[in-house]
């Protein structure tokens, strides 16, 4: 199961790339990544769709892309630190680490 | 106008998270088309409501319609858990990504 999530985290991670890649892409390289950091990143969700539920990936999917582009605007474009931006972040990962606790005790269920 | 548009790229998005479902149940080109239009549709209505709407705004209704629907259309059709505690960390997850795409 642990490696199902984890195709979910690194599609987030390349959704990061893409939001970014359409606000700052300039030249052709740069669309080029943007493109294939999109093609990955759904890629690696509707791969993850086939053994978790859809609709937990999906929430998972687009809390975390939209966590990590707040943090990569912070930390690489100087957009300003706000502590409900850092509270809001920290409310979205303990939903997605109960997801993942609820989610894995349903499949445990199924499975014995 | 822009309003309207963005309440279909919601739906759109809706649509296209439930083809993913379908995609793992019927493996065909048919399904996979219908997948990448929901999503193209969602990508096409979401730019042109950005056109007039602020960026956060914009967003956050997208999300709240398109990964809220779907999860829901997900109960509904595709047999997946309706256990109070998926749909609680669910809404939080939600929740607080519509919360920073307004604050961003």
């Amino acid at each position: 199961m642990t490696k199902e999530w984890l195709k979910v985290l690194v599609a987030a991670f390349f959704e990061v790339g893409w939001v970014i890649g359409l606000k700052h892409a300039d030249h052709a390289l740069e669309w080029a990544g943007t493109a294939a950091a999109i093609f990955i990143s759904f890629y690696l969700l509707i791969m993850a769709g086939n053994k978790l539920p859809v609709g937990t990936v999906y929430a998972v999917f687009v809390g975390l892309g939209t966590a990590g582009t707040v943090l990569s605007d912070i930390l690489l474009f100087g957009e300003p630190v706000k502590v409900e931006k850092l509270i809001l972040i920290a409310i979205l990962l303990v939903g997605v680490a109960g997801l993942k606790l609820v989610t894995d005790e349903a499949e445990g269920e199924r499975s014995s | 106008m822009s309003w309207v548009y963005l309440v279909l790229a919601g739906l759109f998005e809706m649509t296209g998270v439930a083809m993913i479902s379908r995609l793992h149940e019927k493996k065909n080109w048919q399904s996979l088309l219908l997948l990448l239009a929901s999503f193209g549709a969602s990508f096409l209505f979401l730019a042109l409501a950005m056109e007039e709407l602020p960026m956060g705004t914009a967003y956050a209704v997208w999300t709240g319609i398109g990964a809220s629907g779907g999860a829901i259309l997900g109960m509904a059709l595709y047999g997946e858990s309706k256990s109070w505690k998926r749909i609680f960390f669910i809404a939080l997850v939600l929740g607080a990504t519509i919360g920073l795409k307004l604050v961003s």
